[in-house]
């Protein structure tokens, strides 16, 4: 018994990423009792629901960047498919139409700009930081037009106000054995793509892809489908936190969910995942999320002003990106030595 | 005789502007190693490509197998049996061993990776070639050889029955090609045929059966290894005689140029004291990691020196980073050209400007593009590099030119101390002849030069005087003209600690 747990604990740790997964749970931890001790009221239970269910919007985010970013690439019409599937949904519901076809259309139009966005850069080559931020404005300027450059009235105006609430409670009002419904999408979401990346082929060639793509073409990985599966993950998860400020506000805001792209960067770079592809794991950018939420709804608890907010957020991100150019340098350093 | 198994006729193949196959014959049998030589440029890799269906051919014919394959793709080459081993290794780093080996043909269970399955049969796979890797290490943190083998390990897995190798030894110490070739004698005996590209020729006849030989795009003789000698190989390479494979200049010695003292960084350079002299050329050699790069690296300031002095002219000066050295006249062509030497994606004129733009440029930081030209006009002819003009970018050169360009930026400065790190590495034998001349050329002018280079004929045949190191210790000097290649490699084996190095015969 004795001799058989450190060797667990090691297996564990030996899975790559985990170690930056790891110290984002750590600082996590750090960082949640620094401002309970500011504040008590950060451990109530209810602040622990309401932060499960803020954080559920970054973690989504951040799957759906974490993808990306794993083969090496970027994608930054995040945001604005979670603005334009928040209006679709919104302005059919506004109209009558039922939620299930409202937000099918909206689950559509994203699965249409991941599948443009795989093919511009997969199959066309096209840098992805050229080909998201065409495809950013083209869905922004969808989610203006869709109605009319308005916002839309409350979507239980159309559908009517038992649908309208039944909408609200699935997606961010109801809870599950105590827990926001909006927590439970995510995590079965998460442990979805937490699936496919770790234990399925598909995982395994988003990694390698990331790592080096010309050795990935030559053992015969489909580079062009892969990027393709990774950006349609990312608008799948885009739709759905469209979904949830759509019934957070009960109405489709046309700048909904403006720069979630870079809070998805965030998410993924304070969890390990590497903006230079190849390296890490869903399981950071939970934590990543998670100290996103902590610290974004600690300072609000002391009462910090929205500027200070984010101040201590652009620190936070480069000083974990700082930690991980660092760890790396001297990983490069010590391959040089054996190298030669 | 034994079967062919792989029959290409007439192969012809363009690129805009170039004809890369003009017209190639090429025959491999079973149980065969191929040698395919020629210059670099001659179109090698470019049939090699087509055979690997990497490029599809334009005319001609291909038979692998005896089956004819009209446009071959990646997978059907694949399928059909041929396998190639990149020259610059293709391997995902932050994949283990097992993971690349069954890259693309991961074994999945009810859509679930199977990973004890794959490690275990990578496992098997390794084992049988002899090679000792764990399959659960991450291929970045192997040394180059292992990845090297594992990359073998990975064609092999997937039944490959033609090997296609280019250029396998250039990144492997002795006892590490030995280990290479046993493998390859082992494939033989399994009735493999091996299509093996490499410009180091003296290690051809180790295993080598027949050769090809390719100039110019075109196929021009094969003949058996044994009906040859390197002499006639090389001519059918080049189209000429090369009279001489090392010209030697010898020069009056003249007075101390530059000195070490006590240099120490790291683990891989101890207590270094050395020494050159006006019209002399010092070779560094030693096995692969005996600290020769990382010597040159801490003395031009690349990397951080722990104690030690430097002398230039015999006036001590403080090198803390390349831009002091390379105010002090102390310069160096590091070992990877593309990587180290050269911004690839600049043109030539760029390169060559880049560190002297002190002296191109005026008090405002603007570029005087006249003096520019001045400068590169003189290095593309005092240095011969073939280019239509200096607006071509430097990763469209040849291995050679790209090396010219790398000491040109240099010469155009007037430095006392060049460094030289493996300057021929991968550069054709035409070339090759171009650089020792070239250092030749600095050695007249009483510019203290020291090169570094794993090739022991090269070094006995440049070199004026040798250091041998070995573990980041300096272990032995000789001069060049008294020196033989097992003292070289003695003193390049003397380990301080007995039990490594002692039992290690090798064969170059």
């Amino acid at each position: 018994m004795k001799n058989k747990k450190p060797n667990t604990i090691r297996k564990i740790l030996a899975i790559r990423g985990m170690g930056a997964a790891l110290s984002a749970f750590v600082g996590l931890i750090i960082i949640y009792i620094a401002f309970g001790l500011i504040n008590p009221e950060v451990f109530s239970g209810q602040n622990i629901l309401n932060l499960l269910r803020s954080m559920s919007k970054y973690l989504l985010i951040g799957i759906a960047q974490s993808y990306v970013l794993i083969t090496g690439n970027i994608d930054l019409s995040i945001g604005t498919m979670v603005g334009m599937s928040s209006m679709i949904s919104a302005t059919l519901m506004s109209n009558g139409v039922t939620p299930i076809v409202a937000i099918s259309v909206s689950l559509g139009a994203c699965l249409a700009t991941g599948v443009v966005n795989g093919c511009l850069v997969g199959k066309f080559k096209l840098p992805p930081f050229i080909a998201t931020l065409g495809t950013m404005f083209v869905t922004r300027g969808v989610a203006y037009m869709v109605n009319g450059n308005r916002n839309t009235s409350s979507i239980s105006s159309g559908i009517g106000k038992e649908a309208g609430d039944a909408f609200q409670n699935f997606f961010y009002y109801g809870t599950t054995f105590g827990i926001y419904n909006t927590f439970w999408i995510a995590l079965i979401i998460f442990a979805i793509f937490f699936f496919i990346l770790s234990k399925t082929r598909t995982g395994r060639h988003i990694y390698a892809i990331g790592s080096n793509i010309d050795a990935a073409k030559l053992s015969g990985v489909n580079v062009v489908a892969t990027t393709t599966k990774v950006y349609i993950v990312s608008a799948i998860c885009s739709w759905m936190v469209g979904l949830i400020l759509c019934a957070q506000a009960c109405m489709g805001n046309m700048e909904a969910g403006n720069m979630y792209e870079m809070y998805g960067v965030a998410a993924g770079v304070i969890g390990g995942v590497s903006p230079l592809g190849g390296t890490g794991i869903l399981l950071g950018t939970f934590g990543g999320a998670a100290v996103w939420q902590t610290l974004e709804n600690g300072l609000n608890m002391i009462g910090a002003q929205v500027g200070i907010q984010r101040l201590v957020i652009g620190i936070i991100v480069v000083a974990a990106v700082l930690l991980d150019v660092v760890v790396r340098s001297g990983e490069f350093g010590k391959k040089k030595e054996k190298h030669n | 005789m034994s079967e062919t198994i792989v029959s290409m006729k007439g192969i012809c193949k363009s690129f805009p502007g170039v004809m890369a196959l003009d017209h190639v014959d090429f025959e491999l049998r079973a149980g065969e190693v191929m040698a395919l030589l020629g210059e670099n440029g001659a179109g090698k890799s470019t049939l090699m490509k087509v055979l690997s269906g990497v490029y599809t051919r334009d005319a001609g014919e291909l038979e692998i197998f005896g089956k004819k394959y009209g446009d071959l793709t990646p997978k059907h080459a694949q399928e059909a049996g041929v396998a190639i081993i990149h020259q610059e290794l293709n391997m995902c780093r932050h994949l283990s061993v097992a993971e690349n080996m069954f890259l693309g043909r991961e074994i999945v269970e009810k859509g679930v990776l199977n990973n004890a399955e794959m490690e275990r049969q990578a496992k098997a796979i390794l084992d049988d070639l002899k090679i000792d890797i764990n399959p659960k290490q991450m291929v970045g943190d192997l040394p180059v050889s292992k990845q090297q083998m594992v990359e073998i390990a990975k064609a092999l897995s997937v039944n490959a029955r033609i090997l296609i190798m280019d250029e396998p030894t250039s990144a492997l110490t002795a006892k590490e090609i030995e280990d290479l070739f046993q493998i390859i004698r082992k494939l033989k005996s399994e009735g493999k045929g091996i299509v093996y590209i490499s410009h180091r020729l003296e290690e051809l006849q180790h295993i080598v059966d027949r050769v090809t030989i390719m100039r110019d795009s075109q196929y021009i003789t094969s003949m058996n290894f044994a009906d040859t000698n390197l002499d006639e190989i090389i001519a059918n390479m080049v189209g000429r005689e090369i009279k001489e494979k090392f010209p030697k200049v010898e020069c009056e010695k003249g007075e101390k140029v530059f000195e070490v003292k006590n240099l120490n960084a790291g683990k891989m350079v101890r207590d270094i004291n050395f020494s050159v002299y006006a019209g002399e050329i010092v070779g560094f050699a030693g096995l692969m990691g005996a600290g020769r790069t990382e010597v040159t690296r801490a003395i031009f300031g690349a990397d951080k020196k722990e104690s030690g002095q430097i002398f230039v002219d015999g006036k001590e000066v403080k090198i803390k980073c390349p831009e002091d050295a390379i105010q002090q006249g102390v310069v160096l062509a590091p070992e990877d050209r593309k990587k180290d030497g050269l911004c690839t994606k600049l043109s030539i004129r760029h390169n060559l400007a880049l560190p002297n733009l002190d002296m191109v440029c005026n008090k405002l930081g603007v570029v005087n593009s006249k003096e520019e030209k001045k400068i590169c006009k003189k290095a593309v002819e005092d240095l011969k590099i073939k280019t239509p003009s200096v607006e071509v970018d430097s990763g469209n050169l040849s291995g050679g030119n790209q090396q010219k360009v790398v000491v040109g930026k240099w010469l155009v400065r007037n430095s006392r101390v060049v460094i030289f790190d493996e300057p021929t590495r991968g550069i054709d034998v035409g070339a090759k002849v171009e650089i020792y001349n070239l250092m030749n050329e600095l050695k007249k002018q009483g510019i203290a030069v020291m090169f570094v280079s794993s090739e022991m004929p090269e070094v006995m045949g440049i070199a004026d005087r040798i250091i041998v190191m070995c573990d980041g210790r300096i272990t032995g000097e000789l001069m060049a003209k008294d020196a033989t290649q097992n003292e070289i490699l003695k003193l390049a084996t003397t380990f301080e600690d007995k039990n490594i190095g002692k039992s290690e015969e090798v064969a170059l």
